[in-house]
Order: C-alpha cells, then structure tokens, then sequence
C-alpha cells in the first residue's frame, strides 16, 4: 500500500499535535501540509518545519495544494462546517476532530458535501481504538459475560485544557465556538464507546452537567444515564474534574455488567510513571491515534467504508444536545435515532 | 447504670455483626433474645447468656431499657412501635421502615412516649466513611460531585424476603437508604429531585417482579450532584457475596477517589480461587456496628446527642421511595 499523503488544518485542538505526528510517522500516510488557522498558529508553523511539512497560513491555500490528498482538521468547532464543506468541494477526504459541528443541521451539510463530493469523511473518537476496550469488546462478542446489561464509564475525564501548557486553550471556553465545555469536550468518545459496545443507540436520556469545580463559564463535567433501545442501561460521567494533581492525564474506565460476568476496564494506555513533586503518568504508547489515523488511511486506499463515518458522529452529537437540554430542563428526553 | 437490652429477631444481620460486637460493649446486659422461630432464639439467647422468647407479647413484659429490632423491613415498623408503647428505646435495623408513612408512625409515637428511635446506618460508622469526610473538611474540599456504589451478588434464594418487593422494598430501598444517606451526609445538603432507572438482571429478580439494579442521579441543592448505584446482580461468584464499594468524590479543590481494588488485601492463590483472607471490605464492618451500638447505648444513657437521627434515616428512605417513583414513571420526580 502506497502513503496517504495528507495535511493538517490549524492546531487549534490540541489533539493536532499527536495526530500531525502520528500521520508523519504513519506506515501508510505522509504528512505534506499544515495550517495555521486560529489559536497556536506559531506552534503550528514550528511543527511543519519540524516534520518537513509545508506550511499555509490559512488552510484555503492548503486545500488548493493539489499535493494534499486528505486532510485532519482540528479548528475551532464553530468553524466545522465552513472548513469540511469546503475541504469537500477541493476533493479532500476529510478526518473531523470531534465533535462533528456545533449543530445537526450542520452535521447534515457537512455530511452531505462529503457525499456530493464523494470524499471520505471520518470522526475520530479514541476510546474504540484502545487495546483494553477491543479486548473487552471482543470478549462481550463471544459472549464470555453472557448479555451485556450495564455499563457505568468514566470516559473520560481530564484536567481542564487550560492547564496545558505552551498553547493558547481559551476558545473551550467560549461556548459560542465549542458548543459547550467539559462535557462536550469529552462525552463524545464515551459516547461512541457505548454505541460500539452496545451495538445499539440510546432512546432516552437523563443528564446533570453544570459548571460545578472551577467557576469557568462553560461547564465542567456532566454525568448522564442512558436507556438504550435494546435494554442495555448505562450511566457515563465526563468533564475536566480531574485536578492538576491527578496523575492521569486521561482518565478513561469501564464497568461492564453482563448476567453471567464483570469486566473491569481501568487504564487506557500503557504508561509509566514518574515521581517527582508529584506524580505522573507518561503513555509510551497512543495505539487508539495510530488506530484512527491508519483505519482512515486505509480506507482511502483500498477505497472501504471508514468505522466512523459522518452519520455515526452526527448520532453521537444528537445524544450530547439531548443531555445538554435534559440538564437544561431538569427533566428525561427522548432521544430518535 | 447497666442497660438491659432485649433483641428482637436473631437472623442474618444478628449473627454477622450484633452478636459480636454486643459481647464486646461493657454497660450493657442483653437479658432476651427473641425470634419467631423457636432454635434461632434459643442460640442467640445461649451465645449471649440471655433468655430466648418466641411470644412477643412475654418478651415485651420484661423489664427492658432498650430493644434491637433486626427483623425484616416489613416488621419494622410494627415491631418498633409496639416496643416504643411498652417503654422501650428502640435501635432499628436500617431502612427505618418499609415506607416512608411507616416510619413516620415510628417517629410520632417515640416521640409520644418520650424515647429515643435510633436507627442503623452503619455507614455512618465506617471508618473509611468517617476518615474521608474528616480529609474533606480539614484539606477544604467542598464535593460537589459524588458518586457511590454499593454492589453483591445477592446470595439468596428466590423465595428470601430481600426479593420480595412488598417485604424489603428491593433493592432501592435496601441498599439504596445506605448511598442517599451517604450522600446527605457527605453533601451536608437536602436532595431537591431524583430520577431513577431499575433493572432486573438476575432471574430472582425477574420472578418476583423486582429490580435488582438501580440507579439514582440526585440533585442536591447547591447544584450538586449525587450518583447512586446500588445492585444485586453483579456477576460475583455468591463465595464473593461481600458488597463492593466505590466512591469518587469530584470536588472544588480536590477529588478523593476509592475502589477497593487499590486498596490492600491479601490473596491465596490455590488450584481454586479463594475470598481474601484480608480485606478492606470485610475489615470495616465488625467495628462499624460496634462503634455504631456504643454510640446509640451511650445516647440512650444520655451521655451522646445521635450523630444520625431517625429524621436522617426517614429522609433516606424517602429518596429511595421517590426514586422507584422515578423509576416507575421514567421521569423526574421532586424530593
């Protein structure tokens, strides 16, 4: 198989960091292109230097560079559908930092410029491609804890972005462009886990999510109940409630309840520690990026189906606006899927 | 003053924790033991160098401060009153009753009679519990986000009171009293709704039309939040029948986290798998009830204010109550 030959659009998430250097050191992909739209385009520019990238100011000039075959886009969320729609309309096969857009009308164009256009369009959620949570999957699968019946996840918590260091942060704190803070932030891979897991979507939803530990002026963390269609129960917290000393950087847990077994699902990435004033957890290995950025390759290459299409993500965003407004209304909301 | 202390019902919860710890407290004479079957009060009455009674009516006739009521949730109530009118203190095994008009019963007429109604929520107790709301309030950390698990493999047969909704009040009720009293406590704080969604998981649960899974999001006033998971069909081998607890605790200034699967024990390892030999799951529960018996004793001799009231005990079942109203309706439901 030949290398996908891709660029990066803006480092305004951070996850643009692990992704440029996962697609750079990719077996089937090269990184070409980078953008410097939005927040922390002088760190963007230092790191296409670094991988031998060409480096665009704005990511028009990056779309018309007929070298870029595909590209991540990782801009602010308010910015999804202007970016995606016309990544589309140049022919690039798109990869979407989550969450899929700020709205499901939004969700739909973007969906719908990528067919029009006959790219593919994929939306990366972790959790899927860790190697506890395929191994707990695969075992649920072969029925090793007989029918699946609860699930309680932290997936998952995390200190809040601010505390990164060296990058500018601020716009998850605006809710007008990320659509929302903590909780949108991280419920979305939770969710996609549950989806995967469950093989099912949720027809109600009860949620709590507020601005509870920091004072900031978006939410901080959230917890939700979900009734799935086929029966499955599932209760999920995510946030930023970790604090600075916790020393995780992500926490992401699993309990699977099934009639006959228990799955416990504790760490998602080998790690190691280090002790100094306090302690820290360092991943020597992320195979969840590596997993979506080759099964995204992949997929343009052999021309397949990719595992997380736009239809899948826009699903994911109903059910995070579905526990924003049962918070919102303090009551149950029904969810059609 | 020595109290004289009768027992009524000498089952499960007798034998595993009251038993051992009323031989251990001095100042107190446990003079009756009483049960509706005959060789249950006979033994209990034996260990403890008590007389054993069957007849309720006799037993109530003795000359007693204060009596243990450890029966059934169904018999509370009744049980409790009838004591309360004969001019007993009475300790009453969690949840205070089966439902909240019961309970209120029990605390109109202690109330009539002049005596004290004290309730077991032993977690109260717990020096885990006791230890982490001490770390909360000396590190100032104000938690605004707990969550707690109380979780077994309910070793019972299909046919035991616990399943039968009309004579436990399931799961919700008997496990759930135990978490949203917790909650209470560690929030400092009054529940303002609740809602609930209830499985049943296990085929025990599913004969006798009862949930055995359930779960409570609460919020407390203040914009808390308290998740309450309480269950009786987690796929433990019943060898393992022992609760598993968990609390995560997120809060301003600090999280305090506990499984008890970081915690110490010691294994064996043999060509069958066996229960630990040291836990910090079994380790806590006899000095519990017995830190709890001493301080409702010591209450009654008029030497302690209670550290939980029958008011505490009434406000837990009432979430639960309204909970598996929740439940019931799928919708939110106001405490």
């Amino acid at each position: 198989m030949r290398k996908l030959r891709m660029g990066v659009i803006s480092y305004a998430h951070p996850h643009a960091l692990r992704f440029a250097g996962q697609i750079a050191s990719g077996r089937h992909t090269k990184l070409v292109a980078i953008s410097g739209d939005g927040p922390n385009s002088d760190v963007a520019r230092v790191e296409a230097r670094r991988f031998g990238a060409h480096f665009y100011k704005t990511y028009e000039e990056l779309l018309r560079d007929d070298n870029v075959e595909a590209v991540y886009i990782a801009i602010e969320t308010y910015r999804h559908k202007e970016v995606a729609v016309r990544a589309a309309e140049e022919g690039k096969h798109i990869l979407l930092e989550k969450p899929i857009a700020l709205t499901l009308e939004d969700a739909d164009e973007i969906i719908k410029a990528a067919k029009k256009a006959g790219v593919k369009l994929m939306v990366p959620y972790n959790p899927r491609f860790t190697e506890p949570l395929q191994k707990a999957k695969e075992m649920l699968d072969a029925g090793e804890v007989g029918p699946l019946e609860y699930i309680y996840t932290i997936s998952e918590n995390v200190k809040p972005p601010i505390f990164l260091q060296g990058l500018d942060m601020s716009w998850f704190l605006d809710a007008r462009k990320s659509g929302g803070g903590g909780f949108m932030d991280t419920a979305p891979h939770g969710i996609d886990s549950l989806f995967w897991l469950t093989e099912d979507v949720p027809k109600k939803v009860y949620a709590d999510i507020g601005a509870k530990i920091y004072g900031f002026p978006v939410d901080d963390i959230g917890t939700a109940v979900l009734e799935f269609r086929k029966g499955v129960l599932a209760v999920l917290t995510a946030g930023w409630g970790n604090p600075k000393g916790y020393s995780y950087g992500i926490e992401m847990k699993y309990y699977l309840v099934g009639r006959e077994g228990f799955l416990d699902i504790r760490t998602a990435y080998p790690d190691f520690t280090v002790y100094q004033e306090r302690a820290e957890k360092i991943y020597w290995d992320r195979p969840d990026v590596r997993g979506i950025v080759e099964s995204f390759a992949r997929a343009i290459l052999k021309d397949e189906k990719v595992p997380i299409p736009g239809e899948v993500a826009k699903k994911n965003l109903a059910v995070v606006l579905a526990a924003y407004e049962s918070s919102r209304k303090r009551k149950a909301v029904k969810v059609s899927l | 003053m020595e109290l004289k202390v009768g027992i009524i019902g000498c089952g499960n919860i007798f034998n595993l924790a009251h038993k051992s710890a009323l031989k251990r407290i001095e100042g107190v004479k446990v003079v009756a033991c009483m049960d509706i079957d005959g060789e249950r009060a006979r033994k209990g009455a034996e260990e403890l160098g008590a007389r054993a009674f069957t007849n309720l009516d006799e037993f109530l006739d003795l000359d007693l401060d204060a009596v243990l009521v450890l029966t059934p949730t169904y018999t509370h109530s009744e049980l409790a009153i009838r004591a309360l009118k004969a001019g007993k203190h009475v300790i009453v095994e969690k949840p205070i009753a089966l439902t909240v008009e019961e309970g209120e019963k029990m605390i109109r007429t202690a109330e009539r009679e002049g005596l004290h109604l004290l309730v077991g929520h032993v977690r109260r107790f717990d020096k885990r519990w006791l230890q982490m709301k001490e770390i909360i309030e000396k590190r100032n950390i104000l938690p605004m986000h707990i969550r707690k698990t109380e979780v077994q493999n309910l070793p019972f047969p299909r046919d035991y009171w616990y399943w039968d909704e009309k004579r436990s009040g399931g799961v919700a009720v008997d496990l759930g009293v135990h978490v949203t009293d917790f909650l209470r406590w560690f929030f400092e704080g009054e529940p303002v709704s609740v809602y609930a969604v209830g499985k049943s998981i296990k085929e025990e649960a599913r004969a006798n039309g009862t949930w055995d899974h359930f779960i409570m999001m609460i919020a407390f006033e203040g914009g808390k939040t308290g998740i309450a998971e309480v269950s009786w069909a987690y796929p433990y081998p019943a060898r393992y029948g022992v609760f598993y607890h968990h609390v995560d605790i997120i809060g301003r200034n600090g999280r305090i986290r506990y499984t008890p699967l970081d915690t110490p024990v010691v294994g064996v390892a043999k060509a069958n798998f066996e229960m630990p030999r040291f836990s910090p799951l079994l380790s806590t529960f006899p000095e519990a009830f017995e830190m709890e018996l001493r301080h409702f004793f010591n209450v009654i001799k008029g030497k302690d204010e209670p550290r939980v009231t029958a008011q505490d005990a009434l406000i837990a079942l009432k979430i639960a109550e309204r909970a598996k109203e929740s439940a019931m309706k799928g919708e939110v439901v106001e405490v």
